[in-house]
């Protein structure tokens, strides 16, 4: 061993490894935001597309769902892009892709069934809860986040009842999953983004 | 006796030491993230990452993002190997000191 190595030098030197390794693979990009941006655009969506009538889910106004959820990816990009850059992980590619798939998915199906009149308030909810449950439940179990697999359940639940509900329930029990998965669930991801952004130690040369 | 391990001159600077570990943990990290985890002055960080750079163990990627400059860093894998090896020399060489 090198005499002016003590043993001490090697251990620090070690534990600087591990730290570094996991400040790498810690899963520092924050989405919790977009949560939050989301529940607030199918709120604007369900309630502008019944503006004046009873409070429907897919309402008489046809263009409040384009717009709004056109307006929410405009957003969502535009935040992201001004973000501070983090690096890429294999997990944060896993749950980029997994997240735009589903929306690319899901804004296609919307549009063309909005578009040949074949839309209907219960299937809608149904395909719009089941994907949301599915990509939460597969961000869930990739990164190990009960809260997150709670949130996916929720939206299971909710896509299985809009099957069987009337119409007034339908509502109820989508404006409750909305509150509860993107709302409550986007305030908790950002509070718990706000405690882990601490900035780490410095290191010298 | 077995011979005990020399450490690689290359890596064991703290600062070169970090970034390698840092980029072990990731696919590619921009310049700004890795002042950010390390709390390096950017000259500091610019010479370390040049001197890794040299030596093959990261590669640089610089392109322009919305018209500003962005320099992006990966492992290679001699660098790899050559943290893998500089951990197992260390290990060595703190059994050695325990065993002493």
């Amino acid at each position: 061993m090198p005499e002016e190595m003590t043993s001490q030098d090697l251990k620090e030197r070690l534990a600087l490894i591990e730290t570094m390794i996991a400040e790498g693979r810690k899963q520092t990009q924050s989405w919790g935001w977009t949560f939050l941006l989301w529940g607030i655009a199918y709120y604007v969506a369900i309630f502008w597309a019944a503006w004046g009538q009873p409070l429907t889910i897919v309402g008489q106004n046809y263009i409040a769902w384009p717009i709004t959820m056109i307006t929410a990816i405009a957003v969502t990009v535009a935040i992201a892009v001004r973000r501070t850059p983090q690096p890429g992980t294999k997990i944060g590619r896993a749950l980029g892709s997994l997240w735009s798939c589903m929306g690319i998915s899901l804004f296609l199906l919307s549009a063309a069934l909005g578009s040949s009149g074949r839309i209907e308030a219960h299937t809608f909810v149904a395909i719009v809860a089941a994907f949301l449950g599915f990509a939460n439940g597969a961000s869930g179990t990739i990164l190990r986040w009960k809260a997150q697999i709670a949130s996916a359940v929720v939206w299971w639940i909710t896509s299985v009842l809009a099957c069987f509900v009337s119409l007034s329930q339908l509502t109820t029990v989508f404006l409750a999953a909305i509150f509860l998965c993107q709302i409550v669930f986007g305030i908790y991801a950002m509070t718990l983004d706000a405690r882990r952004s601490r900035p780490t130690g410095e290191v010298h040369a | 006796m077995p011979e005990l391990p020399e450490l690689n001159p290359v890596i064991h600077g703290k600062l070169r030491l970090a970034l390698l570990s840092l980029l072990a943990g990731v696919e590619e990290a921009e310049f700004t993230w890795l002042r950010a985890q390390t709390g390096s002055t950017d000259g500091n960080l610019g010479a370390q990452l040049l001197k890794l750079e040299e030596v093959g163990y990261v590669v640089a990627d610089k392109k322009f993002v919305q018209r500003k400059p962005q320099t992006t860093y990966r492992l290679t894998e001699t660098g790899r190997s050559a943290l893998t090896d500089y951990v197992r020399a260390l290990k060595q060489l703190l059994g050695a000191s325990i065993n002493a």
